[in-house]
């Protein structure tokens, strides 16, 4: 049987999901339209369902004593794009994604956990090394953004487990972002891209590249980032990046775009990153 | 009088659109009204061998052509769109059958249990089996072979879906004996006509009432004849209320859309490189019926030497019969598809002769006595040069071609020129549509007057009532004019064509008129205004020869663009248009039009694919399907160059689908300044243009 859980506590939902396999809304802008059947009729979902938007104690943005920064599980887009502790490359990225309306409901957790390609705040955080913590009453667990994501709406998530918090680690970083979708706003992303450097006394200490929508999840590869560590930026082979680049992002042909465009405009975004980390020499 | 020009007044429903009161078809709460929900076929070209349907439980019903009353056959001008599939189907998602019931739900599931049994045919999905082939020519074609250099191109243009707010839906119910019904449409006495034919009843059996509208664009001057069909099918055999409300998918996936086209022209010159003639050939996407394929064909043909005069001209043209949705009505009908190729050729004409676009389009420019390529006479006077020097004045445009033709500059600005024809072709007003407008006033001289015009959010409803108000001198509270409703309104004709303001604008002010010359404090008057049109018009369908309408309206639209080299996106920076409407009677309902259909132009132009693979479309929502938001669209202006027609309400001529003509070639040559490729289809996608800047064109 089919049932609608709303518990008025984060106990009472792990207590419910530790015995029901049930998908788990909070802002419901995906699943809502996954489920869509037809107008004046309910949404047609398979399993039961547990409500968590009202849980107020995973609706926070806070400091932690080690640097990090977490957001509860059910902190809304919108909020984490207002606050003051949140890095403001977080910000870029969300204000590019969807709408105003959208952003007011859909919450970062739930990008996640909707495991699309083309989940637009993933990719920050997989190039962030940021974390999620899932909590069962069997206890928690952590797992990097970068490995939680599985495949095409595929997660590390357990039935018995939710998501309680995502964590942001503090990075010293030059952020270059660009996300190509079909129109200026409320666009479906065909290809992302976001480089972050750090360069001290000409040498490049930190180098990495992800990208989003070219693939079943969020392309990074640290074998290639490690091997552009610590070289003189005036030394970096552009050319030699995007071939060893290009192997890696595998975009798909669909109704949005196709392969050779994704492709393309993927190794156009790596060269003016590199372009930028090189010209920063001259600065 | 001319009302004073550029005053605009406050749109009659204004309130009750923006507050939200404004009662829409799927907004009619009728609690005992069952719920129909088509069965569609699932190939694209085969026999029904059986339609095997589930048991029903009580209530529920299955309507098919086997319930059909007179004439299985949906009255859209070529007759040849059944009400329900029967020994055929013809396209994937055709309706075979309804399952009508009080739960939606299971009136759903239901008719996902209906299977029907095919014998599959090998479908056709490209433009080869012609249905419609129509030609024309004028001069004398034969001098072609005098040419010594001969410059040929093809374009293509792609699906256009039309996004109007409110999804297609309808509620009938029995009343009276009568067949009632409401429904989001454009054309009350097409539908009532499309129920009269499939039951074989008599015209004062069905009763169409217009509910408020949200949008049509085209996408409801034929498509709700078939639901009205279907429906009053089911109705006979049920006799209760029957709705049925179409979600957005189901509408983008099987309601029917502009016409994909493919146009080839060749333009032969003499030694001294002055053309001869052209000649073009214009083909379009008809689907699996022909519906109102030919007339689309037609005026996609008479528009296709746009704003051009050549003296010689060969014109042939095709509908060609697909596996595919049938294809239909959507602003301009035909016309925007063949303007974009003529705009887009003599630009690239200009190019292989080596003179300057401006000098060559300023070379052959249609000036006021021309021949049209029908062999009618361009009567009125045209302005275009000086739409064509304000536009360029506006823009600072002949600056920003010198300084965007640098390389690498990635900026570009296009123009074009372009027409709409107002109104039905040729003599159709005065042969086919045979308007007629009602008007009455009462011993308090309330005056109330009657058209079978919808307002679906164009403005007609303010436009048409200051029309009479304005005539009679007297205060708008004294003048009653509702949403028609075809028990009070004798026809005035479909809302399409461009023709509302021009046709039946002019139909109300003459009949405003005569009331007022016969007017008589304290009686109850009524007067019947017929049609008469201008007697000049003389147009053969056959051969396409003569007036082909009773008058143009006149654009020029300029557009900027900067395309980004890294992901090959264009941004439009700025727009500017300049139109002859004849006068505009509200000069902000004018620019409403003016920004709206530049805006719908442009979505077609480089946003908007719609593609289909093996009879299905692929783009199926809203967030695949994308039509341009604010952020995309920039800032527009838009003036307008007084020049009133004779025949028109106080001199307006038509606005509604001219302002669509002109954006898609005016952004297309944009771009091709920007990236330095010719451009050959549309929509311009990044990754067209990617392909272009990569391969050359």
């Amino acid at each position: 049987m089919i049932r609608h859980f709303v518990p008025a506590s984060l106990e009472e939902a792990l207590r419910i999901i530790n015995k029901n396999n049930c998908y788990i809304m909070s802002g419901g802008t995906d699943l809502m339209v996954q489920k869509h059947v037809s107008t004046g009729l309910l949404p047609n979902f398979d399993r039961s369902v547990l409500y968590v938007m009202g849980l107020k104690e995973l609706d926070y943005i806070k400091n932690e004593s080690d640097g990090s920064v977490s957001i509860g599980a059910t902190t809304r887009f919108v909020d984490i794009e207002k606050s003051e502790l949140v890095p403001e490359i977080y910000k870029k990225v969300i204000r590019e994604i969807a709408s105003p309306n959208i952003r007011n409901m859909a919450t970062m957790t739930g990008n996640i956990a909707n495991a699309s390609p083309a989940g637009d705040s993933i990719v920050p955080l997989v190039l962030n090394d940021a974390y999620v913590v899932l909590s069962s009453l069997n206890g928690e667990r952590k797992v990097p953004v970068k490995d939680f994501v599985l495949g095409v709406r595929k997660t590390d998530r357990k039935n018995e487990e939710i998501i309680t918090k995502i964590v942001l680690l503090p990075q010293n970083l030059k952020y270059f972002y660009r996300k190509v979708g079909s129109r200026k706003a409320e666009s479906i992303t065909k290809v992302s891209f976001l480089g972050a450097y750090r360069i001290e006394n000409n040498i490049i200490k930190d180098f990495r590249v992800a990208f989003g929508s070219v693939s079943i999840k969020v392309v990074r590869n640290l074998e290639v980032e490690n091997k552009y560590k610590n070289i003189k930026a005036s030394e970096l082979n552009i050319d030699e990046v995007i071939k060893d680049y290009s192997p890696l992002v595998t975009p798909i042909t669909d109704q949005r775009s196709n392969k050779e465009y994704r492709h393309k405009v993927a190794m156009n975004l790596l060269r003016k990153f590199l372009e930028e980390i090189k010209g920063g020499q001259n600065e | 009088m001319l009302p004073k020009y550029n005053t605009s007044v406050k749109k009659v429903d204004n309130e009750e659109k923006m507050s939200g009161m404004a009662i829409f078809t799927g907004d009619i709460r009728m609690d005992d009204a069952l719920f129909a929900i088509p069965v569609r076929s699932t190939i694209s070209y085969g026999k029904i061998l059986k339609i095997n349907v589930p048991g029903l439980p009580k209530g529920y019903y299955f309507v098919s052509a086997k319930d059909i009353v007179k004439e299985n056959v949906c009255n859209i001008i070529a007759s040849d769109w059944p009400v329900f599939a029967d020994k055929e189907t013809h396209y994937k998602g055709e309706t075979i059958g309804l399952i009508v019931g009080p739960d939606k739900k299971i009136a759903i599931d239901l008719a996902t249990m209906v299977h029907a049994e095919y014998e599959e045919y090998e479908p056709v999905y490209e433009m080869k089996n012609s249905y419609v082939h129509k030609e024309f020519n004028k001069g004398n074609p034969g001098l072609f072979k005098n040419a010594t250099k001969v410059f040929s191109e093809s374009f293509e243009t792609g699906y256009q879906e039309q996004i109007y707010l409110e999804p297609q839906g309808m509620l009938m119910w029995l009343e009276d004996k009568k067949i009632v019904i409401k429904a989001s449409m454009q054309c009350p006495f097409y539908i009532k006509n499309a129920v009269v034919r499939t039951l074989g009843c008599k015209p004062e059996k069905v009763r169409v009432i217009q509910p408020a509208v949200g949008g049509a664009f085209g996408g409801k001057e034929h498509y709700p004849s078939l639901m009205a069909a279907q429906l009053a099918t089911a109705i006979v055999k049920i006799k209760k209320p029957i709705k049925m409300i179409f979600d957005r998918k189901e509408d983008i996936t099987f309601t029917t859309k502009r016409h994909p086209s493919k146009t080839e022209i060749s333009a032969y010159m003499d030694k001294n490189d002055n053309i001869i003639g052209v000649k073009i050939h214009v083909g379009i996407d008809g689907g699996a019926y022909v519906g109102c394929s030919m007339v689309v064909l037609a005026r996609a043909l008479i528009a296709c030497t746009n704003t051009y005069t050549f003296d010689n001209v060969a014109v042939t043209g095709d509908a060609y019969c697909t596996n595919k949705v049938p294809s239909a009505a959507f602003r301009g009908f035909g016309s925007p598809q063949s303007i974009y190729a003529m705009e887009m050729f003599i630009n690239h004409l200009a190019d292989f002769l080596h003179v300057k676009p401006l000098e060559l389009r300023n070379k052959y420019l249609v000036k006021t006595g021309d021949i049209t390529s029908t062999n009618g006479i361009f009567r009125d006077k045209i302005i275009l040069k000086e739409l064509m020097d304000k536009a360029m004045e506006m823009s600072d445009y002949k600056r920003k071609l010198e300084e965007y033709s640098k390389p690498g500059s990635y900026r570009g600005i296009g123009m074009s020129t372009f027409l709409h024809g107002c109104g039905f072709t040729g003599s159709g007003e005065s042969t086919i549509i045979n308007a007629q407008l009602r008007i009455k006033k009462d011993k308090n001289g309330i005056v109330t007057f009657y058209t079978s015009q919808v307002d679906f959010g164009q403005g007609n409803k303010t436009t048409l009532k200051r029309i009479v108000v304005d005539t009679l001198g007297i205060p708008e509270d004294h003048v009653i004019y509702d949403a028609p409703d075809t028990d009070e309104t004798l026809s005035t004709g479909p809302t399409a064509a461009s023709r509302t303001i021009i046709i039946v604008g002019g139909l109300a002010a003459k009949a405003a008129q005569h009331l007022k010359e016969i007017w008589k404090d304290g009686e109850e008057q009524e007067i019947v205004e017929p049609y008469v049109g201008p007697s000049y018009i003389k147009w053969d369908d056959d051969t396409m020869q003569g007036d082909a309408y009773p008058g143009y309206a006149w654009g020029v639209n300029i557009v900027e663009v900067s395309v980004d080299p890294i992901t090959y996106e264009v941004t439009i920076e700025h727009c500017w248009s300049t139109y002859d409407v004849g006068h505009a009677i509200d000069e902000r309902i004018l620019i409403g039009q003016a920004d709206g259909g530049l805006a719908q132009a442009l979505g077609w132009a480089y946003l908007e694919k719609e593609v289909m693979e093996n009879g299905v479309f692929k783009q199926k929502t809203l967030s695949d399907y994308v039509i341009p938001t604010m952020v995309d669209l920039p800032q527009m202006e838009t003036a307008i160059i007084d020049n009133p027609f004779p025949y028109g309400a106080f001199g307006a001529k038509g606005a509604g689908e001219l302002t669509f003509a002109g954006g898609a070639p005016a952004f297309c040559l944009a771009v091709e300044q920007a990236i330095n490729r010719k451009i050959h289809k549309i929509p311009a996608t990044p990754e067209y243009i990617m392909e272009l800047i990569e391969n050359g064109d």
